[in-house]
């Protein structure tokens, strides 16, 4: 137990060094010791990017930081750690199945990508669509992956209006009721959000998790 | 260590431009020569072999151009802190908290104009010396509950005990000067430690057009401590200057030579910073304009430009506005002069916190001040363009439609080449909405309240201390007349 213990330090203090190399290695070693592949997810890797995203709330660290962290971490655990839970013939425990994506005529997906990478290490199950993505297409995959969150983003004011089709569908889909909708891009308001009969709004990723924790019901 | 400043290396005048300028002053200062209601002025100038009329001292070319060799290129004003100690040389630029005391304080409470006292002194210096960006500290406020006898000494004595930065401020006359010399000699353990080592400049104002006053006398003090003697001509356009800028600014540069082949005669080799200002006079309202176009040329860009081309050390405006309150104009004005100062290359760049052309002190825009002197730092600092900074390599690696977030070079260099506000807000209206709609003014109240509640100077020694409340009780004795 001891050793184990210090493997997650190691392994939240190399996501803290904002290295690849060093993430992959430590989670290699945890594995080599036999340490529980969940158990590695929640005490080391979610550990590390927490007191990453508290020093970028307080402003000591900046979203570079953030996405820096995030990424290595999305690696190590779809490369390394998913597959010693399938192994096992369980399942990586999720707080809920988010479809996300940019909306139709919008190739502009750099903001998606950050809040998808940090739903993901926050402990979200992320189905990410891409770019320009259809409005059905968000809610035939919502309804076939009995998501919990559909998350749209919109970066020109010219595509914006996609993300009210998309309201529109999950209805003709008749699970809007099931799913709640979160949205964000540079033209994208609160105001915005509750005209077009959405449920959240966030303006980085970081809040973007918060709303989408609120949104389901989980602690933050 | 000591600070050593970024160089703003934009010139306004060639160096024809400036020979002219230097050639002219020459001319004025021997033909028509500088008027003195100072015997012990005159008397340096005499011995020297200047031509003396009645009180007037025509100074011959050579005494000045002696003077301009003699007097030295690099000068550091020590903090009581040694870190914060500042390097004057070339166009180093460096951003200071106030000027000489001011009659009014803008009250953080209330925002209304009120007399100031020595606890407003002690609390500005306690301000300047938390806020980062302000390297030297002066005053936005006055002691005017002490007997005016004694007002400077009791400000130093305010000064003293709330920074360890550089201080920079004025004694008047002979006898003043002693005094202060004094004090700051029990600091630093002694007056040859002072000479070594001095721990403030002392400001000196000749009186324009072409006047040296008693007030004066405190250069023979100083250059003879060898305690920086910053200098400060103030002529206006069209009143004591000519209307032009550059005539103005000539005036200034006469009194400044003048100023500056005194102290080299009195000591050779005594630090002298220069300041050929020519400020701007309103025409409408006949106040000096502090936020004029002509006031950021005549005191920052010719100025520099001159001091300069002597290689000498120099002193202008930055952190000043015309305005009554810390609004738009405010923040327009001194961007202006600060901006125009620190491209210029100003090494003491002061100020900071002084609204209505110096009639009103301000802390809450010595908080903004900071911020724009953090700004100005930042333009100045310039950009570097080479094989790491234009990062073809990393560009070949990312490709089109990638990102750059979470590459090494950006996590290398994030937080040297980009400038993170301080104060101003960069957050969305939706968060700004939330937070109460909050003017940058408010914010800065806020922010002044929050430093003056936490902040702590290092404080002196006990025994030091003491020693400076003697001097000032000494001074009040001896000076004050009984009324």
């Amino acid at each position: 137990m001891f050793m184990s213990e210090g493997i997650f330090d190691e392994i939240s203090e190399a996501i803290q060094s904002f290295e690849e190399e060093k993430v992959l290695n430590a989670v290699k070693k945890a594995l080599s010791l036999g340490v529980d592949p969940s158990e590695i997810i929640e005490k080391g890797i979610a550990k590390g990017l927490r007191v990453v995203g508290d020093k970028y709330e307080r402003g000591e660290l900046f979203l570079m930081h953030l996405v820096a962290a995030a990424e290595p971490a999305q690696k190590a655990v779809k490369e390394l750690l998913e597959p010693e839970i399938k192994k096992k013939a369980g399942e990586r425990k999720s707080l809920g199945k988010v479809v996300i994506g940019t909306v139709q005529g919008d190739i502009h997906d750099i903001g998606k990508n950050i809040v998808a990478s940090m739903l993901f290490a926050a402990g979200f199950d992320v189905i990410d669509l891409g770019k320009d993505v259809p409005a059905e297409e968000f809610a035939k995959k919502a309804k076939e992956l009995n998501a919990n969150i559909v998350g749209a983003s919109a970066l020109l004011s010219t595509t914006l209006p996609v993300q009210k089709e998309i309201v529109e569908a999950l209805k003709a889909m008749g699970i809007r009721d099931k799913v709640k909708v979160i949205f964000g891009g540079a033209p994208c308001t609160p105001e915005w959000v509750e005209e077009i009969g959405g449920d959240g709004y966030a303006e980085n990723a970081i809040e973007a998790i918060k709303v989408a924790k609120r949104l389901i019901g989980v602690k933050d | 260590m000591i600070q050593r400043g970024f160089k703003g290396l934009w010139r306004i005048l060639s160096d024809d431009e400036a020979r002219s300028m230097h050639i002219a002053a020459l001319e004025i200062l021997e033909k028509t020569g500088m008027f003195s209601e100072s015997e012990k002025i005159i008397k340096v100038f005499k011995d020297a072999g200047a031509k003396i009329e009645g009180k007037k001292i025509k100074i011959p070319q050579n005494l000045v151009q002696e003077a301009l060799v003699k007097a030295p290129k690099t000068v550091i004003i020590y903090g009581r802190n040694p870190k914060n100690s500042i390097l004057l040389e070339g166009s180093r630029v460096y951003f200071g908290l106030g000027g000489t005391p001011t009659p009014y304080i803008r009250d953080v409470e209330t925002g209304e104009f009120r007399r100031p006292g020595k606890k407003d002194v002690e609390e500005c210096t306690r301000l300047g010396d938390a806020l980062p960006n302000l390297k030297f500290i002066m005053t936005i406020a006055g002691a005017f509950d002490v007997p005016y006898e004694v007002e400077y000494i009791h400000e130093f004595d305010a000064l003293f005990n709330n920074t360890s930065k550089p201080i920079v401020f004025a004694t008047p006359g002979e006898d003043a000067a002693k005094r202060v010399l004094e004090m700051a000699s029990v600091i630093v353990g002694g007056m040859s430690e002072l000479s070594k080592k001095p721990i403030l400049g002392v400001y000196c104002e000749t009186a324009s057009p072409l006047q040296f006053t008693t007030p004066n006398e405190n250069i023979i003090v100083l250059a003879k401590a060898k305690v920086p003697i910053v200098l400060g001509p103030m002529p206006m356009t069209g009143s004591t200057a000519p209307v032009t800028v550059a005539g103005c600014a000539l005036i200034g540069t006469c009194e400044n030579l003048a100023a500056i082949t005194l102290a080299q005669l009195v000591n050779p080799g005594a630090p002298v910073i220069y300041a050929g200002w020519g400020t701007a006079m309103d025409p409408i309202t006949s106040r000096c304009a502090y936020g004029a176009p002509e006031f950021a040329l005549g005191t920052d860009a010719i100025n520099a430009s001159m001091a300069h081309y002597y290689g000498l050390p120099c002193y202008g405006f930055g952190g000043c506005s015309d305005s009554k309150a810390p609004d738009a104009q405010a923040g327009a004005e001194v961007m202006m002069n600060g901006l125009i100062a620190g491209l210029s290359g100003v090494n003491l760049i002061h100020d900071c916190g002084y609204l209505a052309g110096g009639s009103v002190g301000s802390m809450e825009m010595a908080v903004i001040c900071n911020e724009i002197a953090g700004m100005v730092y930042r333009i100045v600092k310039g950009v570097s363009v080479d094989d790491e900074s234009l990062a073809v390599d990393v560009i070949h690696e990312v490709g089109p439609g990638g990102h750059f977030l979470s590459h090494k070079h950006t996590l290398a260099h994030v937080k040297d080449e980009i400038y993170i506000p301080w104060l101003f807000d960069r957050k969305s209206e939706v968060t700004w909405v939330k937070a109460g709609k909050k003017d940058i003014s408010v914010i800065a109240r806020e922010r002044v309240k929050k430093i003056l509640k936490e902040h702590e100077p290092e404080p002196l020694p006990k025994d030091v201390k003491e020693k400076l409340s003697e001097i000032v009780k000494k001074a009040e004795k001896e000076l004050v007349k009984t009324r």
